[in-house]
């Protein structure tokens, strides 16, 4: 009972600020009115023509409403897989088993994997895509709203599917106390095998919940790609009349190639899926030794599993390429390369997915061949990081929040990039692999790249969402620990998976603990920054100084003041016209 | 400044990194362990400095070009991109030649001589020890058909000898794992993989399973002793001496590991067996 408080206890919290805010952002012009004087901030938030309160939420097909509501689902599930990462750093402290029996452990490691990759990291990109591209494209709206609104609503039922387990559990115990039979809802438990679900231990293990969670993983897929589907059609016929290809914003080719590996990679992880349900209930033998092998799951798998890792990170790329040129006064440097690498990342993540599995006894001649591609893999990501540099190099540094959450996602990604290319190499992956330095490379990245340009986007685009800024010197110091964080907590597992550490160990040999302690340190410096990131969000929406000058960045001087800035200063013009229109009363405060 | 600090800090800790995985070098472990370590340093010697360097690149640009006021703008430069592409491709390229050199070594790759999974005992060369490793949640079974001995304590083996182990599950799959020996393989049912390799002197290495396998995975660890060629006969004589339950070899040379001197290890993990998996329906019957 106990390991389900932390999980829960987030989510009320979450989902009590969420109402919270909702209230206080509310349309309720009056409430505004009376906190200094302004009319309603939200520039980004047209309310025009719209249903209020709940029912806009629930039915709006917005663009930028449904962006929104992505972010905050993603959030919510970031929060959620955050509580989980917790816990396992709280538990690895001390050697032997702490706080968590083994089987509770696994069950956290498994869901914070997939909490994280299937309702963080997409959604929260898929919100923020939402939001700028249509604007970015000259567009309206994406191609296809209601698809847009309906891929969105999916997500919070696997969600609950996905995590189902903790939750009937809370339920069944709540329930317990009346005399009515939960033995149904106790029979579910938290998912333990991995978020990899090799079979044979995905197809031997008895818990239902995982059936529960495949299913959901399944509407998850179903989610991510009709949005995927969404993007590239948006893409191909929605932009304006004088954005060709060559002129397309780099974060919308990120999307696109993105969205092109969605296409491809997540329909074979909806079948694969579907074949270990069979296996799981049907007696069918896909998987099974006697049918086609444990080795067949793993291969289907990571067909899906290497690209998506790409999914994942792209748009992250993406955006920093975006943001870093208008924070640095300068124009990208190689633009046209860093898409073709963008691309060839694209079309090389589909021939790499078995270096998940050199260790499988596979034929060393395919050992070799995928050694290859894994290494020219990282040709592409290198170019970026020296676009990146020459990016810099002669502009004009003004080290903002957001500008700082770059040079953090730079810095991070060189050892990140570079732990990967000796991953690639077979025989030192032969020793590595299945240790935490696997665990430390990956985190490297999806810690210290992926989260980091949530952040920095945040920042960037905080005055378009709310009309408000957010506190900058917060902003700065939460950056920065989120960047120094990263590496305190994952280096040192870089280390411990050289020493030879296996991963998915809940109790480990004593020689192994300061190394572990140093990673949990690192992990609540984690921790901390998420909360000071959280607080500055919420408190700078309510309270923020009100933006009136739309050029928060300075892009005009360097011509960057691209369509979503023009967008808001139109929003902003429209709103200094209604006031003057408006009762003199409340415009003599401005 | 504050990022001039972060990043100096993130140097300090790649030459750290290095410091902790650099000397690495033990005098007696295995021939698989000095050629994989031999590479790591090898990659080592150009990642830590390629790694230091664009830090260091980096942290100047930023150093140099912080509130700088006059901002020159971009313009192309497709030699410095041709440049760094090929730069980046040549040092890859050297990775994986240095790489493929030492995977091409038969102490490195070892797959089965014979068709894919299959293994008659007695398969490995006459002047090489035979062992057969049996993995189950989770336990080792290490079955030495040549002399007839089964055990479950440790895997004992001689040093400066030619080691053939022939890997495989009784149920999920497992990965023998034994890092200070450089031996990493992935056991699955019905199957047998092949770890070929030759020690280089004695000493006592921790086994763990790699692969999560259910929840004893993290508590699935054993030991590798190396021991001299004497020794290791002794032991053999007295059937795998110090495994006090598993007495003296039965004759029981059958490859599939569950006869009758594995019978503790086999007996418990069937009991956490049952009771892992009878736990759901007890709760479904409360």
């Amino acid at each position: 009972m106990f390991e389900t408080i932390p999980g829960i206890a987030i989510s009320a919290a979450v989902l009590l600020l969420l109402v919270a805010f909702f209230r206080l952002r509310g349309d309720a012009p009056a409430e505004s009115v009376s906190d200094g004087g302004y009319v309603p901030a939200r520039a980004g938030l047209t309310t025009h023509g719209k249903p209020t309160g709940l029912t806009r939420w629930l039915t709006t097909v917005d663009h930028k409403d449904i962006g929104l509501l992505y972010i905050l689902f993603g959030t919510g599930a970031a929060l959620w897989g955050a509580t989980d990462a917790m816990m396992i750093r709280t538990e690895l402290i001390v050697p032997e088993t702490a706080i968590w029996g083994l089987e509770t452990y696994n069950a956290v490691f498994t869901t914070h994997g997939f909490t994280m990759l299937f309702f963080f990291v997409t959604p929260v990109f898929t919100g923020i895509a939402n939001y700028v591209l249509p604007m970015l494209l000259g567009a309206d709206d994406l191609a296809f709203p209601r698809v847009n609104a309906i891929a969105f609503w999916l997500l919070p039922p696997s969600l609950l599917l996905v995590r189902g387990g903790l939750i009937t559990e809370v339920a069944g115990k709540v329930l317990a106390v009346l005399p009515v039979p939960v033995g149904a809802l106790l029979a579910l438990e938290p998912v333990g095998v991995g978020w990899t679900m090799y079979t044979p231990l995905s197809t031997a293990t008895a818990n239902q919940q995982i059936d529960v969670a495949l299913l959901g993983l399944h509407l998850s897929g179903i989610a991510t790609t009709m949005a995927a589907l969404n993007f590239i059609v948006t893409i191909f016929t929605e932009r304006a009349d004088d954005i060709g290809w060559n002129k397309l914003d780099i974060f919308s080719w990120n999307i696109l190639v993105m969205s092109g590996l969605v296409i491809f990679a997540f329909p074979l992880l909806g079948s694969a899926l579907v074949l270990l349900l069979l296996d799981r209930n049907f007696g069918t033998t896909f998987f099974a030794v006697e049918g086609g092998g444990p080795i067949l799951w793993q291969h289907l798998f990571w067909f899906f599993g290497h690209p998506e890792v790409y999914i994942l990170v792209l748009p992250a790329f993406g955006l920093t390429s975006f943001m870093l040129p208008k924070l640095v006064g300068r124009r990208l440097f190689g633009f046209r390369f860093i898409v073709y690498s963008t691309i060839a990342i694209g079309v090389l993540s589909f021939g790499v997915w078995a270096h998940h599995m050199f260790t499988t006894g596979m034929d060393p001649r395919m050992r070799a061949s995928f050694m290859a591609i894994s290494l020219a893999i990282a040709i592409p990501s290198a170019i970026k990081e020296f676009n990146w540099i020459a990016t810099m190099w002669n502009g004009r540094l003004r080290l903002t929040a957001p500008l700082l959450c770059i040079l953090g996602i730079m810095s991070t990604f060189v050892i990140g990039g570079i732990t990967g290319v000796f991953l690639a190499a077979v025989p030192v992956d032969f020793v590595l692999h299945d240790t935490h330095y696997v665990v430390g490379h990956f985190h490297l990245i999806v810690v210290g790249v992926i989260p980091l340009s949530m952040v920095a986007a945040s920042y960037y685009w905080f005055p378009i969402i709310t009309g408000r800024m957010f506190n900058r010197r917060l902003a700065k110091a939460q950056a920065l620990l989120l960047a120094v964080g990263t590496v305190f907590t994952f280096v040192p597992l870089l280390i411990l998976g050289y020493l030879g550490m296996p991963r998915r160990y809940g109790v480990y040999p004593a020689e192994f603990t300061t190394l572990n302690q140093a990673a949990s340190l690192g992990a609540f410096v984690l921790a901390l920054s998420v909360v000071l990131w959280l607080v500055n969000m919420v408190q700078s929406a309510r309270v923020g100084p009100v933006v009136e000058d739309a050029d928060v960045w300075n892009l005009k001087e360097t011509g960057q003041f691209t369509r979503e800035w023009q967008w808001f200063e139109e929003q902003l013009e429209d709103r200094q016209a209604e006031l003057s229109r408006g009762t003199d009363g409340s415009a003599t405060s401005d | 400044m504050r990022s001039v600090r972060r990043a100096s800090v993130v140097t300090a800790l790649l030459a750290l990194f290095a410091l902790a995985t650099g000397p690495s070098v033990v005098a007696a472990s295995s021939v698989t362990e000095q050629l994989i370590s031999r590479l790591n340093r090898q990659l080592l010697y150009m990642a830590v400095p390629i790694a230091v360097l664009v830090e260091v690149i980096l942290l100047y640009t930023v150093w140099r070009f912080h509130d700088n006021d006059e901002p020159s703008p971009t313009r192309e430069n497709r030699q410095l991109e041709i440049t760094w592409t090929i730069a980046t491709a040549l040092v890859l390229l050297f990775v994986g030649t240095a790489s493929f050199h030492v995977l091409a070594h038969p102490m490195v790759t070892s797959t089965p001589e014979t068709a894919h999974g299959d293994y008659q005992p007695g398969e490995a060369p006459d002047d090489a020890v035979e062992v057969q490793v049996t993995t189950e949640q989770w336990a080792y079974t290490f079955d030495y058909p040549d002399a007839n001995v089964t055990t479950s304590e440790e895997l004992v083996i001689p040093a400066n000898r030619t080691v053939y182990l022939y890997v495989t599950s009784e149920d999920v799959i497992h990965s023998v794992h034994v890092p200070e020996l450089g031996l990493k393989q992935d056991a699955f049912p019905d199957q047998y993989q092949l770890i070929r390799t030759q020690t280089t002197g004695t000493g006592e290495y921790r086994m763990y399973c790699a692969e999560l396998c259910g929840t004893g995975h993290a508590e699935m660890l054993s030991t590798v002793r190396v021991v001299e060629q004497q020794e290791y006969e002794a032991w053999l004589e007295q059937g795998g001496s110090n495994a006090t339950a598993n007495g003296t070899a039965s004759g029981d040379t059958a490859p599939s590991g569950s006869n009758s001197t594995d019978g503790t290890p086999t007996g418990d993990s069937n009991a956490t067996n049952a009771t892992a998996t009878a736990e759901p329906t007890a709760g479904g019957d409360a």
